[in-house]
């Protein structure tokens, strides 16, 4: 059923030709106009040196040649003038040369500066986004829009739309010269011209097609390729090689069958194509030969159409390509575009912009009769009111699936709240810019993830409110001055992909002096619950403890010592605050918590007392 | 390239295509230069004053070499570029097996973005070069001497002068290949790291944004992607220099032809018949010779490609089945551990030292220990996933002296990292199945593994698709649906490597309950942080800091010493039941 989707997706029907998204890709293009006008301006100059070309052919063989061969005796004087003519075609060759390196380097910069504004803004759009918008979608397929996307318009701004043009003012410059040489052998060349572009634009349909069908297999297999070599350690305990590579054989025969399907389509155009070709050799040979016994035409003539006839063919050839290229790139651009097109629905909103007057300032964030809901009806926070007092830690506890994350997300306002309101420091969040809410939060999260680049990097950031003195002091309280040390080039140490060389615990630590190096005003802790090694452990308890100590806090708590620690307790259970008070009066009061509490303290005496 | 040379033997599996196509390439060209001739042949006569049959001749035999050369045309295309395709899956399979048969090890130092390119980009590389490179090149070498030799024919001077500049640009390929190779390979490298750069921070969004640190991800991604830009200009120079070698070349052929062919034709040695062959003939190399220069550029690529395939190709699994191995029909699943050591390729230190246990079949046994004492490394060595020094010993034969089905089959593992396919539910758990299993089963090893109530909220059930394009599993979920599919195994040897850490406690007392009735007569082994899970093994293992045995005894033993047990049990029991509060 996946399969059948990605397929699907791939096949989407895009319009064969959208100005409208031609207009918006020109738009992508206006800043670098000088550029294309020199592309254009080169292509042209191009041309015309590569018509004079024929034409020198034609003034030599009706000039000097015929002179001598229709019984002229001035061998010297003809001679003399072809040499002249060679000169001539000499300087055209040497300005062909020149241009043509110049044609290929412009074009290719013409593109390629529009394709890194295009990339690059792109790229910054996706990271403004929505965090839902990047979580809902696999990686893999954000990651296609700015690169195999992205490609596919380069080859559009490079090979595609000013040659697609220019192509077809060749032909059509081209069939108008031929026309003015000679009529009838112009005629024979209009009246086929017309089936080599059927036979290309015919092509161009299906090759397209079957392009996109290879595509979609290829995407297929590489995601399967790519799942195995994750769980190879799994395919080879449960001794399933022979398994998968039947698996994977079944999705390479579409594949291969794709393929050749569209590799008929091209061993049939090209014999078409050269097939036509000769027809319309053949018939200018028969009709122009007719002439040239009559004397109707000459010689040079006859020889310029040859050369102009050869030129024509090309472009035309190449219609049904670029064409291809065009619809690649359409395709893409509509990809492109429907992400530009996607706003952040969480943004500052000005009718919340004042400040809430009643809110107590002495509360840094206040949860408001919160409810939310990710599917309607089902609700995941039903009615939620809580504080953060300035300066206090509050501590969230519950099972999976109570909505303890989601209140994080919330807080954040990676979310708005379906009903109720959150105020951070004496605002309305939806009237604050979320980055500089986020910027004021210190984050831990539970995946302890680190970019690849230096741990410096990692633990600045590049935030400005990040100095060495900042950091220094980061690493000190988050008690990871122990791992920088022990890693051979310390702070400058290049980490590898997920930090691969550190351990869990030791990238917790990284993350906790990340938080810390930014002082932040309020800390947002989803404390991870993968164990480690009691020194470790007890590291990071200190860590959070420092962390922790002085500033306003949400915490998703796992560790005791936190919970204990916290001024207020939450217990969240199905969406809803259950509980809330210090560890001691939820101890007293003798609910939900105490229960699970006393459960765990006496199996644990239990099993301490045998 | 030899090396191309030993992949093009792939080729020779299809002979007949492969035949059949290079008669019809030289055929087809030979078709080619017959039409020229012809209409040459014609022109003189005409000079000469020829009478109208002349043409109506030369027009016939045109149309005849022109159908012959489309049929051929299409021919050498079809059979040569299928066979490529063939060849292009069958290298593909090979490569694949290969992948999943090497150990590990092999895995854990290879990036998986760069094996997959190397199954994509370096293949579709050998098959580019080696099926259309091919093809256009021995079309292109049939034509070039063919044509030398006609043209000689019509004027030796002509002919050879005119050759000349081709000769200069086929040295100027030469000079020019190598550093259109360097300027290529940048712009790989340039788009792998853009690649890169988007991969992580997609993946990491919830950081970049938590941290508010969109701009500065955004600039340093432009500047990955100027870098980007600026080789792909430095590359269009390079090609830039090549396409005016090749279009110059051909157009100084043409100053000559009009040059010394001008003369000539004043002279009255050669006619206007001769000087259009000269001219069509040329305007015909004209795309056989780019086809050289192409594939002379598609070399060093190709060459490269070559050896990254043969690099995985020619990689022998370490670990394959042990020298004349012993049957071993039926496990009992008894492990003895005779001074086993591991120490990683590259690590300095052992990760594993010295460790003698011996496990009677249909026991449990726990492994515990710090993080990094190497408590899922022991684990791998079970199934042989890396080998270790001294020796392991099922039901008294040595592991490496076992074939690896006869080891790996009664192995019911259950990874760390909780792997799944993106497959439905039920195909997933069938994966540990030898033979299918029916939906009966299927409600057993949910039930077993306390998913029913979670399955039966799911809209296909248990044929609902998980993972990326279907319901995302929790952690536990993910952990749960692991251990069924080992389950349905029907294990002699169940190994849980930290397998139920996400799963919350509750289910945990559950499932381990349940458990205990299905895995029955099994032994267990489980490596867990969790020294709940282990505390009711026959024997446990405690590893160090540095994979040395600290002490091994039952749950009650090991907790009237005071060693590593004892202190972090008495931590967790306050600690890590509240997790689930």
């Amino acid at each position: 059923m996946s399969d059948q989707d990605t397929l699907d997706d791939e096949l989407i029907r895009t319009k064969a030709w959208d100005s409208k998204l031609l207009w918006r890709l020109m738009g992508w293009a206006r800043p670098h106009r000088l550029h294309f006008l020199l592309s254009a301006a080169i292509l042209v100059a191009l041309f015309a040196v590569a018509l004079a070309g024929p034409y020198i052919w034609r003034l030599a063989l009706d000039g000097p040649v015929r002179e001598i061969t229709e019984g002229g005796t001035d061998r010297k004087g003809a001679l003399e003038h072809l040499y002249v003519l060679a000169a001539v075609y000499g300087l055209l060759v040497v300005a062909h040369g020149f241009l043509s390196y110049f044609e290929v380097a412009q074009l290719a910069r013409t593109g390629q500066l529009v394709i890194h504004d295009l990339r690059s803004k792109l790229f910054a759009h996706i990271q403004s986004l929505d965090l839902s918008f990047v979580d809902e979608r696999p990686t893999g397929s954000l990651v296609t829009r700015v690169t195999t996307d992205v490609e596919n318009l380069s080859e559009l701004f490079t090979s595609g739309l000013l040659v697609l043009f220019f192509d077809l003012f060749k032909i059509l410059a081209l069939v108008a010269i031929l026309f003015w040489i000679n009529l009838d052998l112009a005629l024979v060349v209009a009246s086929l011209t017309p089936v080599l572009i059927i036979v290309s634009m015919l092509f161009r349909g299906g090759a397209r097609r079957g392009f996109r069908e290879v595509r979609a297999h290829l995407a297929r297999l590489n995601g399967y390729l790519q799942e195995v070599l994750s769980g190879v350690r799994v395919v080879q305990v449960f001794h399933r090689e022979q398994r998968v590579s039947r698996r994977f054989n079944s999705l390479l025969q579409p594949y291969l069958q794709a393929n050749l399907k569209t590799l008929l389509l091209f061993s049939l155009f090209f014999p078409a194509i050269s097939l036509t070709v000769f027809a319309i050799q053949g018939t200018a040979l028969k009709v122009g030969g007719g002439q040239l016994i009559t004397g109707e035409l000459e010689f040079g003539a006859f020889y310029q159409f040859w050369i102009y006839l050869a030129m024509l063919v090309n472009p035309i050839r190449e219609l049904g390509e670029r064409y291809n290229v065009l619809q690649a790139a359409f395709a893409s651009a509509e990809r492109v575009f429907a992400i530009f097109d996607t706003r952040p629905s969480i943004s500052k909103q000005s009718e919340f912009a004042a400040a809430v007057s009643e809110t107590p300032i002495e509360h840094l964030v206040s949860f408001e009769h919160v409810s939310f809901a990710y599917i309607e009806n089902t609700p995941v926070l039903d009615d939620v009111c809580f504080k953060i007092p300035r300066g206090h830690t509050v501590a969230i506890v519950g099972p999976t699936g109570a909505g303890k994350s989601t209140i994080v997300n919330l807080l954040q306002r990676f979310r708005d709240p379906d009903a109720g309101r959150l105020i951070f420091d004496g605002h309305d969040l939806r009237g604050l810019d979320p980055r500089e809410l986020r910027s004021a939060c210190g984050l831990v999260l539970q995946d302890e993830f680190l970019f690849e680049g230096s741990v410096r990097e990692n633990l600045v950031m590049g935030r400005e409110a990040v100095t060495e003195q900042s950091l220094q002091r980061a690493l000190d309280m988050s008690h990871a001055r122990d791992v920088i040390e022990r890693l051979p080039n310390g702070l400058e140490e290049v980490l590898h992909e997920r930090a691969s060389q550190l351990s869990t615990g030791e990238r917790q630590l990284l993350t906790i002096a990340r938080a810390l190096a930014g002082d932040p005003k309020l800390v947002i802790l989803d404390e991870a619950t993968s164990s480690v090694d009691s020194a470790t452990e007890a590291r990071i308890e200190a860590a959070t403890r420092n962390l922790l100590a002085g500033r306003s806090a949400l915490v998703i708590a796992h560790r005791l010592s936190t919970i204990e620690r916290a001024n207020h307790i939450l217990v969240l259970h199905r969406g809803e605050i259950r509980e809330s008070g210090t560890h001691e009066e939820l101890l007293l009061l003798g609910g939900l918590y105490a229960r699970l509490y006393d459960l765990q303290f006496t199996e644990a005496d239990e099993v301490l007392e045998p | 390239m030899k090396l191309l040379v030993s992949f093009f033997r792939r080729f020779l599996r299809h002979p007949w295509k492969l035949l059949g196509g290079f008669i019809a390439i030289p055929l087809n060209r030979l078709a080619d230069i017959l039409v020229t001739l012809t209409i040459g042949a014609a022109l003189n006569e005409l000079q000469d004053g020829a009478a109208d049959g002349v043409l109506t001749r030369a027009v016939t035999l045109v149309a005849i070499y022109a159908i012959s050369q489309a049929v051929l045309s299409f021919a050498q295309r079809w059979w040569i570029v299928s066979t490529s395709r063939i060849v292009e899956i069958d290298l593909k399979r090979e490569l694949f097996d290969k992948l999943t048969s090497l150990p590990f090890s092999f895995h854990n130092r290879s990036r998986s973005g760069d094996v997959v390119s190397r199954l994509t980009s370096d293949v579709e590389n050998l098959r580019m070069f080696l099926g259309p490179g091919m093809m256009f090149a021995f079309g292109s070498l049939v034509m070039l001497p063919v044509t030398l030799v006609l043209l000689i024919r019509l004027d030796a001077t002509l002919a050879l002068t005119m050759a000349l500049p081709l000769a200069v640009m086929g040295g100027g390929f030469r000079l020019l290949t190598p550093r259109l190779h360097a300027a290529s390979k940048d712009v790989q490298e340039g788009l792998a790291d853009i690649s890169h750069r988007a991969q992580e921070n997609f993946a990491g969004v919830r950081v970049v944004k938590g941290f508010a640190r969109e701009e500065h991800q955004a600039d340093r991604f432009e500047e990955a992607s100027r870098i980007n830009r600026d080789r792909q200009i430095r590359l269009a120079h390079q090609r830039g220099l090549a396409h005016t070698l090749a279009g110059t070349s051909s157009q100084v052929t043409f100053v000559v032809i009009l040059l010394l062919g001008g003369r000539a034709m004043i002279d009255g040695t050669l006619g206007y018949g001769d000087t259009l062959v000269f001219i069509d003939l040329t305007l015909k190399l004209f795309w056989p010779i780019i086809a050289l220069g192409w594939l002379a550029g598609m070399y060093p690529r190709a060459t490269a490609s070559a050896q990254r395939v043969e690099e995985i190709l020619a990689t022998e699994p370490e670990i394959s089945d042990g020298q004349d191995p012993i049957a071993l029909p039926e496990t009992r699943g008894e492990f003895r551990l005779r001074d086993v050591s591991f120490t990683y390729p590259g690590a300095e230190r052992p990760a594993l030292e010295g460790l003698d246990v011996f496990i009677p079949a249909g026991s449990r046994f726990g492994v515990v220990g710090p993080t990094g004492c190497g408590k899922s490394t022991l684990l791998n060595l079970f199934g042989r996933l890396y080998d270790a020094e001294g020796e392991i010993d099922l039901d008294s034969v040595p592991i490496k002296r076992l074939a690896l089905e006869d080891l790996r089959s009664p192995l019911g593992y259950v990874p760390q990292d909780s792997f799944l396919f993106s497959d439905t539910w039920a195909e997933n758990v069938a994966f540990g199945s030898d033979e299918p299993i029916d939906d009966a089963r299927l409600v057993d090893l949910a039930e077993i593994v306390c998913m029913t109530d979670e399955l039966a909220q799911f809209p296909d059930g248990a044929r609902e698709l998980i993972g990326e394009r279907g319901v995302t599993l929790s952690g536990g979920q993910r952990q749960r649906t692991c251990i069924a599919r080992a389950l349905a195994r029907e294990p002699q040897v169940l190994i849980l490597d930290d397998a139920l850490s996400a799963v919350d406690t509750e289910t945990e007392t559950r499932l381990i309950e349940h458990l205990r009735g299905a895995a029955g007569s099994c032994t267990v082994l489980i490596a867990t942080h969790r020294l709940s899970s282990v505390r009711e093994t026959d024997q446990i293992l405690v590893l160090d800091a540095e994979g040395r045995t600290e002490a091994l005894g039952t749950h009650e033993e090991l907790l009237e010493g005071d060693g590593w047990y004892a202190r972090t049990w008495a931590q967790q029991q306050t600690r890590a039941e509240l997790e689930e509060l």
